[in-house]
Protein backbone atom coordinates (compact mmCIF):
# COMPACT_ATOMS: atom_id res chain seq x y z
CA UNK A 1 0.00 0.00 0.00
CA UNK A 2 2.60 2.52 0.51
CA UNK A 3 4.44 1.36 -1.75
CA UNK A 4 2.01 1.60 -4.18
CA UNK A 5 0.18 4.63 -3.37
CA UNK A 6 2.13 7.04 -0.40
CA UNK A 7 5.47 6.90 -2.15
CA UNK A 8 3.88 7.95 -5.74
CA UNK A 9 1.96 10.74 -4.08
CA UNK A 10 4.83 11.57 -2.16
CA UNK A 11 7.38 11.74 -5.64
CA UNK A 12 4.13 13.66 -7.13
CA UNK A 13 4.15 16.21 -4.62
CA UNK A 14 7.93 16.60 -4.55
CA UNK A 15 8.10 16.83 -8.55
CA UNK A 16 5.05 19.47 -8.17
CA UNK A 17 6.88 21.44 -5.91
CA UNK A 18 10.13 21.35 -7.83
CA UNK A 19 8.57 21.77 -10.96
CA UNK A 20 6.74 25.28 -9.77
CA UNK A 21 9.70 26.82 -8.01
CA UNK A 22 12.58 25.78 -9.54
CA UNK A 23 12.19 24.15 -13.31
CA UNK A 24 9.42 26.47 -14.45
CA UNK A 25 12.19 29.46 -14.09
CA UNK A 26 14.62 28.11 -15.39
CA UNK A 27 13.72 28.42 -19.34
CA UNK A 28 15.42 28.25 -22.89
CA UNK A 29 13.77 29.96 -25.74
CA UNK A 30 10.75 30.71 -23.22
CA UNK A 31 10.21 27.66 -22.99
CA UNK A 32 11.07 25.18 -19.66
CA UNK A 33 11.05 21.33 -18.74
CA UNK A 34 8.08 19.65 -17.14
CA UNK A 35 9.49 16.76 -14.49
CA UNK A 36 5.32 16.78 -13.62
CA UNK A 37 4.88 15.08 -16.94
CA UNK A 38 8.47 13.17 -16.63
CA UNK A 39 6.86 11.68 -13.58
CA UNK A 40 3.47 10.86 -14.79
CA UNK A 41 4.86 9.22 -17.90
CA UNK A 42 7.39 7.05 -15.56
CA UNK A 43 3.85 6.69 -13.58
CA UNK A 44 1.66 5.67 -17.33
CA UNK A 45 4.43 3.18 -18.26
CA UNK A 46 4.58 1.82 -14.72
CA UNK A 47 0.94 1.16 -13.55
CA UNK A 48 -2.57 0.83 -14.93
CA UNK A 49 -4.47 3.14 -17.04
CA UNK A 50 -6.92 4.27 -13.82
CA UNK A 51 -4.24 4.81 -11.12
CA UNK A 52 -2.59 6.79 -13.79
CA UNK A 53 -5.44 8.91 -14.27
CA UNK A 54 -5.93 9.55 -11.39
CA UNK A 55 -2.06 10.74 -10.34
CA UNK A 56 -2.68 12.98 -13.68
CA UNK A 57 -5.84 14.49 -12.26
CA UNK A 58 -4.14 14.85 -8.68
CA UNK A 59 -0.74 16.38 -10.17
CA UNK A 60 -2.56 18.57 -11.94
CA UNK A 61 -4.66 19.97 -8.70
CA UNK A 62 -1.12 19.94 -7.39
CA UNK A 63 0.34 22.46 -9.69
CA UNK A 64 -2.55 24.17 -10.29
CA UNK A 65 -3.04 24.99 -7.14
CA UNK A 66 0.41 25.83 -6.62
CA UNK A 67 0.63 28.00 -9.77
CA UNK A 68 -3.17 29.47 -9.38
CA UNK A 69 -4.91 27.63 -12.49
CA UNK A 70 -5.92 24.60 -11.54
CA UNK A 71 -8.93 23.77 -14.08
CA UNK A 72 -6.52 23.96 -16.86
CA UNK A 73 -4.06 22.12 -15.35
CA UNK A 74 -6.16 19.25 -13.93
CA UNK A 75 -8.06 18.96 -17.45
CA UNK A 76 -4.68 18.85 -19.21
CA UNK A 77 -2.60 16.68 -16.94
CA UNK A 78 -5.68 14.56 -16.90
CA UNK A 79 -5.61 13.91 -21.14
CA UNK A 80 -1.82 13.61 -20.99
CA UNK A 81 -1.94 10.97 -18.41
CA UNK A 82 -4.92 9.52 -20.12
CA UNK A 83 -3.23 9.43 -23.10
CA UNK A 84 -0.49 8.45 -22.40
CA UNK A 85 -1.87 5.03 -20.19
CA UNK A 86 -1.36 3.41 -23.69
CA UNK A 87 2.09 3.31 -23.42
CA UNK A 88 1.02 1.12 -20.30
CA UNK A 89 3.68 -2.28 -20.17
CA UNK A 90 2.32 -4.96 -18.09
CA UNK A 91 4.75 -6.90 -15.88
CA UNK A 92 3.68 -10.05 -17.65
CA UNK A 93 4.50 -8.63 -20.67
CA UNK A 94 8.26 -10.15 -21.07
CA UNK A 95 9.50 -6.53 -22.40
CA UNK A 96 12.94 -6.14 -22.28
CA UNK A 97 14.28 -2.62 -20.26
CA UNK A 98 15.25 -1.31 -23.32
CA UNK A 99 11.90 -1.42 -24.86
CA UNK A 100 10.27 -0.34 -21.87
CA UNK A 101 12.73 3.09 -22.08
CA UNK A 102 11.58 3.22 -25.39
CA UNK A 103 7.66 3.53 -24.13
CA UNK A 104 8.83 5.26 -21.79
CA UNK A 105 10.69 8.33 -23.94
CA UNK A 106 7.51 7.89 -25.96
CA UNK A 107 4.90 8.50 -23.06
CA UNK A 108 7.06 11.36 -21.74
CA UNK A 109 6.75 13.10 -25.30
CA UNK A 110 3.33 12.44 -26.42
CA UNK A 111 2.49 13.24 -22.54
CA UNK A 112 4.22 16.96 -23.14
CA UNK A 113 2.61 17.28 -26.58
CA UNK A 114 -0.86 16.90 -25.22
CA UNK A 115 -0.45 18.93 -21.83
CA UNK A 116 1.65 21.17 -23.65
CA UNK A 117 -1.13 21.70 -26.37
CA UNK A 118 -4.29 21.86 -24.03
CA UNK A 119 -2.18 24.47 -21.59
CA UNK A 120 -0.85 27.02 -24.50
CA UNK A 121 -3.80 26.74 -25.81
CA UNK A 122 -5.84 27.87 -23.44
CA UNK A 123 -3.21 30.29 -21.86
CA UNK A 124 -1.09 32.82 -23.22
CA UNK A 125 0.91 35.17 -21.78
CA UNK A 126 3.42 35.77 -24.37
CA UNK A 127 1.27 36.11 -27.12
CA UNK A 128 2.28 34.08 -29.90
CA UNK A 129 -0.02 32.58 -31.96
CA UNK A 130 -1.59 29.36 -31.34
CA UNK A 131 0.10 27.34 -33.65
CA UNK A 132 3.04 28.83 -33.26
CA UNK A 133 2.87 28.01 -29.03
CA UNK A 134 1.62 24.35 -30.13
CA UNK A 135 4.26 23.29 -32.56
CA UNK A 136 7.14 24.96 -31.41
CA UNK A 137 6.73 25.64 -27.73
CA UNK A 138 5.57 21.71 -27.61
CA UNK A 139 8.57 20.38 -29.43
CA UNK A 140 11.13 22.80 -27.83
CA UNK A 141 8.86 21.14 -24.23
CA UNK A 142 8.93 17.41 -25.65
CA UNK A 143 12.74 17.85 -26.15
CA UNK A 144 13.39 19.49 -22.86
CA UNK A 145 11.54 16.80 -21.29
CA UNK A 146 13.21 13.76 -23.52
CA UNK A 147 16.60 15.29 -22.72
CA UNK A 148 15.81 15.24 -19.03
CA UNK A 149 13.86 11.66 -19.04
CA UNK A 150 17.19 10.07 -21.01
CA UNK A 151 19.10 10.81 -18.34
CA UNK A 152 16.81 10.09 -15.48
CA UNK A 153 16.39 6.74 -16.98
CA UNK A 154 20.34 6.55 -17.36
CA UNK A 155 20.47 8.05 -13.32
CA UNK A 156 17.77 6.15 -11.68
CA UNK A 157 15.00 4.64 -13.81
CA UNK A 158 16.70 2.47 -15.79
CA UNK A 159 16.50 -0.65 -13.22
CA UNK A 160 13.20 0.16 -11.77
CA UNK A 161 11.81 -0.27 -15.38
CA UNK A 162 13.34 -3.30 -16.11
CA UNK A 163 11.98 -4.58 -12.74
CA UNK B 1 -27.49 -5.62 -12.78
CA UNK B 2 -24.37 -7.75 -13.18
CA UNK B 3 -23.95 -7.03 -16.58
CA UNK B 4 -24.14 -3.20 -16.04
CA UNK B 5 -20.88 -3.90 -13.30
CA UNK B 6 -18.72 -5.82 -15.68
CA UNK B 7 -19.66 -2.37 -18.29
CA UNK B 8 -18.40 -0.44 -15.49
CA UNK B 9 -15.81 -2.06 -14.90
CA UNK B 10 -14.55 -2.46 -18.57
CA UNK B 11 -14.98 0.73 -18.87
CA UNK B 12 -13.93 2.39 -15.70
CA UNK B 13 -10.24 4.11 -17.60
CA UNK B 14 -12.71 5.94 -19.43
CA UNK B 15 -15.64 6.75 -16.96
CA UNK B 16 -12.83 8.16 -14.38
CA UNK B 17 -11.31 9.96 -17.17
CA UNK B 18 -14.69 11.84 -18.56
CA UNK B 19 -15.25 12.43 -14.08
CA UNK B 20 -11.91 14.06 -13.81
CA UNK B 21 -12.04 16.02 -16.69
CA UNK B 22 -15.48 16.52 -16.13
CA UNK B 23 -14.21 18.23 -12.66
CA UNK B 24 -11.33 20.52 -14.42
CA UNK B 25 -14.31 21.65 -16.33
CA UNK B 26 -15.77 22.63 -14.11
CA UNK B 27 -12.94 24.10 -12.41
CA UNK B 28 -12.40 26.12 -15.36
CA UNK B 29 -15.75 27.56 -15.31
CA UNK B 30 -15.89 28.39 -12.23
CA UNK B 31 -12.40 30.36 -12.42
CA UNK B 32 -13.56 32.38 -15.27
CA UNK B 33 -16.61 33.45 -13.51
CA UNK B 34 -14.16 34.67 -10.97
CA UNK B 35 -16.40 32.77 -8.63
CA UNK B 36 -13.41 33.67 -5.79
CA UNK B 37 -13.79 37.64 -6.08
CA UNK B 38 -17.42 36.74 -6.04
CA UNK B 39 -17.37 34.65 -3.07
CA UNK B 40 -15.39 37.57 -1.82
CA UNK B 41 -17.57 40.27 -2.69
CA UNK B 42 -20.82 38.71 -1.09
CA UNK B 43 -18.77 37.41 1.69
CA UNK B 44 -18.20 40.94 2.13
CA UNK B 45 -21.10 42.59 1.37
CA UNK B 46 -22.43 40.16 4.32
CA UNK B 47 -20.42 40.82 6.66
CA UNK B 48 -20.97 44.70 6.09
CA UNK B 49 -24.97 44.01 6.20
CA UNK B 50 -24.18 42.40 9.64
CA UNK B 51 -22.01 44.82 11.13
CA UNK B 52 -24.51 47.63 10.26
CA UNK B 53 -27.13 45.54 11.67
CA UNK B 54 -25.04 45.27 14.78
CA UNK B 55 -24.05 49.07 14.82
CA UNK B 56 -27.60 49.69 14.33
CA UNK B 57 -28.46 47.66 17.67
CA UNK B 58 -25.78 49.14 19.54
CA UNK B 59 -26.44 52.65 18.91
CA UNK B 60 -29.63 51.84 20.80
CA UNK B 61 -27.86 51.16 23.80
CA UNK B 62 -25.74 54.01 23.67
CA UNK B 63 -28.33 56.12 22.39
CA UNK B 64 -28.79 57.89 26.07
CA UNK B 65 -24.98 58.67 25.95
CA UNK B 66 -24.45 59.69 22.17
CA UNK B 67 -27.56 62.26 23.01
CA UNK B 68 -25.47 63.92 26.32
CA UNK B 69 -22.54 64.10 24.10
CA UNK B 70 -24.52 65.34 21.25
CA UNK B 71 -26.16 68.24 23.74
CA UNK B 72 -22.84 68.99 25.01
CA UNK B 73 -21.96 70.14 21.33
CA UNK B 74 -25.11 72.11 20.97
CA UNK B 75 -24.50 73.68 24.06
CA UNK B 76 -20.73 74.53 23.34
CA UNK B 77 -22.24 75.75 19.82
CA UNK B 78 -24.58 77.95 21.03
CA UNK B 79 -22.26 79.69 22.99
CA UNK B 80 -19.76 80.02 20.58
CA UNK B 81 -22.98 81.52 18.21
CA UNK B 82 -24.37 83.52 21.22
CA UNK B 83 -20.73 85.08 21.82
CA UNK B 84 -20.56 86.33 18.14
CA UNK B 85 -23.86 87.40 17.64
CA UNK B 86 -23.04 89.74 20.73
CA UNK B 87 -19.92 90.62 19.73
CA UNK B 88 -21.40 91.58 16.28
CA UNK B 89 -23.90 93.74 18.32
CA UNK B 90 -21.64 95.40 20.17
CA UNK B 91 -19.36 96.34 17.32
CA UNK B 92 -22.13 97.34 15.42
CA UNK B 93 -23.49 99.56 18.59
CA UNK B 94 -19.53 101.10 18.62
CA UNK B 95 -19.68 101.84 15.49
CA UNK B 96 -22.95 103.32 14.67
CA UNK B 97 -21.74 106.02 17.66
CA UNK B 98 -18.30 106.07 15.94
CA UNK B 99 -20.12 107.09 12.92
CA UNK B 100 -21.83 110.20 13.49
CA UNK B 101 -20.23 112.65 12.07
CA UNK B 102 -22.03 115.58 14.09
CA UNK B 103 -20.37 113.99 17.66
CA UNK B 104 -16.90 114.35 18.12
CA UNK B 105 -16.22 111.69 19.68
CA UNK B 106 -12.63 111.57 20.05
CA UNK B 107 -12.61 113.18 23.68
CA UNK B 108 -15.59 110.49 25.20
CA UNK B 109 -15.15 107.47 26.93
CA UNK B 110 -17.49 105.29 25.20
CA UNK B 111 -18.96 102.52 27.69
CA UNK B 112 -21.82 99.83 27.56
CA UNK B 113 -24.52 99.28 29.65
CA UNK B 114 -24.40 96.32 31.41
CA UNK B 115 -27.04 96.80 33.88
CA UNK B 116 -30.53 98.67 33.72
CA UNK B 117 -33.56 99.26 36.36
CA UNK B 118 -36.43 100.69 34.81
CA UNK B 119 -39.62 100.89 36.10
CA UNK B 120 -42.28 103.84 35.99
CA UNK B 121 -41.08 105.54 39.14
CA UNK B 122 -37.54 104.84 39.25
CA UNK B 123 -34.45 103.84 36.57
CA UNK B 124 -31.35 103.59 37.07
CA UNK B 125 -28.52 102.57 34.62
CA UNK B 126 -24.95 100.92 35.08
CA UNK B 127 -22.01 101.34 32.57
CA UNK B 128 -18.93 99.04 32.39
CA UNK B 129 -16.54 101.78 33.08
CA UNK B 130 -15.50 103.45 36.48
CA UNK B 131 -12.69 105.39 37.93
CA UNK B 132 -9.95 103.38 36.19
CA UNK B 133 -11.40 104.50 32.93
CA UNK B 134 -11.35 108.39 33.84
CA UNK B 135 -15.21 108.04 34.84
CA UNK B 136 -16.03 110.92 37.19
CA UNK B 137 -19.30 111.66 39.33
CA UNK B 138 -21.35 114.16 37.74
CA UNK B 139 -20.21 113.23 33.93
CA UNK B 140 -22.70 113.54 31.51
CA UNK B 141 -23.86 110.88 29.39
CA UNK B 142 -25.24 110.85 26.08
CA UNK B 143 -25.75 109.13 22.57
CA UNK B 144 -25.27 111.13 19.42
CA UNK B 145 -29.25 111.12 19.41
CA UNK B 146 -29.13 113.28 22.69
CA UNK B 147 -28.64 113.29 26.08
CA UNK B 148 -28.83 110.02 28.41
CA UNK B 149 -28.06 111.14 32.23
CA UNK B 150 -25.28 111.84 34.58
CA UNK B 151 -23.10 109.70 36.34
CA UNK B 152 -23.70 109.79 40.23
CA UNK B 153 -21.19 107.31 41.21
CA UNK B 154 -18.59 105.69 40.49
CA UNK B 155 -16.55 102.53 41.04
CA UNK B 156 -13.30 100.86 39.74
CA UNK B 157 -14.43 99.57 36.91
CA UNK B 158 -18.23 100.83 36.63
CA UNK B 159 -20.59 103.46 36.69
CA UNK B 160 -24.18 104.40 38.05
CA UNK B 161 -25.73 106.70 35.87
CA UNK B 162 -28.88 108.48 36.73
CA UNK B 163 -31.03 108.95 33.30
CA UNK B 164 -33.17 111.35 32.04
CA UNK B 165 -36.24 109.27 32.74
CA UNK B 166 -35.24 109.52 36.54
CA UNK B 167 -37.78 111.86 39.31
CA UNK B 168 -34.61 113.59 40.72
CA UNK B 169 -32.60 113.99 37.65
CA UNK B 170 -33.32 117.64 36.01
CA UNK B 171 -31.37 119.80 33.53
CA UNK B 172 -31.78 123.62 31.99
CA UNK B 173 -32.75 123.39 28.20
CA UNK B 174 -33.69 125.78 25.55
CA UNK B 175 -35.71 125.72 22.67
CA UNK B 176 -33.90 125.61 19.69
CA UNK B 177 -36.04 127.91 17.69
CA UNK B 178 -36.81 130.81 20.22
CA UNK B 179 -34.58 130.06 22.57
CA UNK B 180 -37.31 129.86 25.44
CA UNK B 181 -35.79 128.61 28.77
CA UNK B 182 -37.13 125.88 31.10
CA UNK B 183 -36.13 123.06 33.38
CA UNK B 184 -36.79 119.35 32.12
CA UNK B 185 -38.06 116.77 34.65
CA UNK B 186 -39.29 113.53 34.55
CA UNK B 187 -42.70 112.49 36.97
CA UNK B 188 -43.12 108.78 35.63
CA UNK B 189 -45.31 107.32 33.64
CA UNK B 190 -44.02 106.43 30.17
CA UNK B 191 -40.47 106.46 30.21
CA UNK B 192 -40.40 108.78 26.22
CA UNK B 193 -42.20 111.67 27.40
CA UNK B 194 -40.39 114.03 30.08
CA UNK B 195 -41.75 117.67 31.11
CA UNK B 196 -40.55 121.33 30.77
CA UNK B 197 -41.46 123.51 33.53
CA UNK B 198 -40.93 127.31 33.93
CA UNK B 199 -41.37 128.63 30.47
CA UNK B 200 -43.62 131.35 30.26
CA UNK B 201 -46.89 131.87 28.45
CA UNK B 202 -45.36 134.89 26.77
CA UNK B 203 -43.01 132.36 25.07
CA UNK B 204 -43.23 132.23 21.18
CA UNK B 205 -42.88 128.43 21.58
CA UNK B 206 -44.45 125.78 19.16
CA UNK B 207 -45.29 122.39 18.83
CA UNK B 208 -42.40 119.96 17.86
CA UNK B 209 -40.21 122.74 18.83
CA UNK B 210 -36.27 121.14 19.89
CA UNK B 211 -34.96 121.43 23.17
CA UNK B 212 -31.57 121.41 23.94
CA UNK B 213 -29.33 121.12 27.18
CA UNK B 214 -28.45 124.71 27.99
CA UNK B 215 -24.84 126.24 29.15
CA UNK B 216 -26.65 127.27 32.64
CA UNK B 217 -26.45 123.41 33.41
CA UNK B 218 -23.80 122.15 35.79
CA UNK B 219 -22.89 119.01 34.34
CA UNK B 220 -24.28 118.86 30.76
CA UNK B 221 -22.11 119.79 27.99
CA UNK B 222 -24.09 122.28 25.91
CA UNK B 223 -26.33 121.90 22.85
CA UNK B 224 -27.12 118.41 23.43
CA UNK B 225 -30.51 117.31 21.89
CA UNK B 226 -33.15 116.46 24.63
CA UNK B 227 -36.36 116.07 22.61
CA UNK B 228 -39.22 118.06 20.95
CA UNK B 229 -42.10 119.41 22.55
CA UNK B 230 -45.47 116.89 21.47
CA UNK B 231 -48.14 118.43 23.77
CA UNK B 232 -47.80 122.49 24.97
CA UNK B 233 -51.13 123.94 27.12
CA UNK B 234 -50.87 127.29 28.58
CA UNK B 235 -51.64 127.47 32.29
CA UNK B 236 -51.70 130.79 34.89
CA UNK B 237 -48.25 131.47 34.30
CA UNK B 238 -46.21 129.00 32.72
CA UNK B 239 -46.87 126.55 29.94
CA UNK B 240 -47.69 122.84 30.75
CA UNK B 241 -44.90 121.49 27.66
CA UNK B 242 -44.94 117.53 27.43
CA UNK B 243 -41.22 116.72 25.08
CA UNK B 244 -40.91 113.69 23.19
CA UNK B 245 -37.53 112.61 24.43
CA UNK B 246 -34.63 112.02 21.62
CA UNK B 247 -32.91 109.02 23.38
CA UNK B 248 -35.04 105.84 23.09
CA UNK B 249 -33.98 104.10 26.34
CA UNK B 250 -35.70 100.99 25.64
CA UNK B 251 -32.71 99.92 23.31
CA UNK B 252 -29.75 101.46 24.87
CA UNK B 253 -26.20 99.63 24.61
CA UNK B 254 -23.82 101.58 24.21
CA UNK B 255 -23.07 105.71 25.86
CA UNK B 256 -20.58 108.14 25.41
CA UNK B 257 -19.56 109.75 28.43
CA UNK B 258 -18.58 113.48 28.21
CA UNK B 259 -15.54 114.90 29.74
CA UNK B 260 -16.27 116.72 33.30
CA UNK B 261 -17.42 120.16 32.62
CA UNK B 262 -15.28 121.82 35.18
CA UNK B 263 -15.86 125.44 36.04
CA UNK B 264 -15.32 126.15 39.52
CA UNK B 265 -15.87 129.70 39.21
CA UNK B 266 -19.03 129.81 37.74
CA UNK B 267 -20.12 126.91 40.33
CA UNK B 268 -19.30 129.15 43.18
CA UNK B 269 -20.91 132.42 41.67
CA UNK B 270 -24.23 130.63 41.08
CA UNK B 271 -24.22 127.73 43.83
CA UNK B 272 -25.83 130.87 45.85
CA UNK B 273 -28.88 131.15 43.82
CA UNK B 274 -28.90 127.53 42.24
CA UNK B 275 -29.13 125.05 44.93
CA UNK B 276 -30.75 121.41 43.69
CA UNK B 277 -30.38 118.18 45.43
CA UNK B 278 -29.24 117.01 42.33
CA UNK B 279 -27.88 119.79 40.70
CA UNK B 280 -29.52 121.21 37.36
Amino acid sequence: MIKKVYLPLFFLFLTSVMQEFIVSRITLFNVSADVVIIFLAYVAVTTNRNPNTSFGFAAGMLTGFLSGNMGLNMLARTVGSFIVGYFHTPKESHATAKQKSKRFYGAVIVATLCTNAILTAADNPLGFSTVYRIVVFGMLESLYNLILAVILDWLFLRQSLGN
Amino acid sequence: MRKYFTLFMEHSAWLLFVLYCSIAILFIRLQQDDVQAMVRSESSEFSAAVDEQLTKLSSLFTLKRENERLMRINTDLLSRVLTLETSAVDERSRQKILADTTLNASGFIMARVVDRKFSDRENMLLIDAGWRRGIKKDMTVLVPEGLVGRVISVSENYARVMPVIHPDFKVVVVADSCGSMGILSWSGGREFTAQVEHIPISSRLKLNERFVTADFSTFSIRGLPVGRVVHLKPDNLFYAVDIRLAVDFSTLTHVLVAPLKINPEKIRMTSDSTVTKTGL
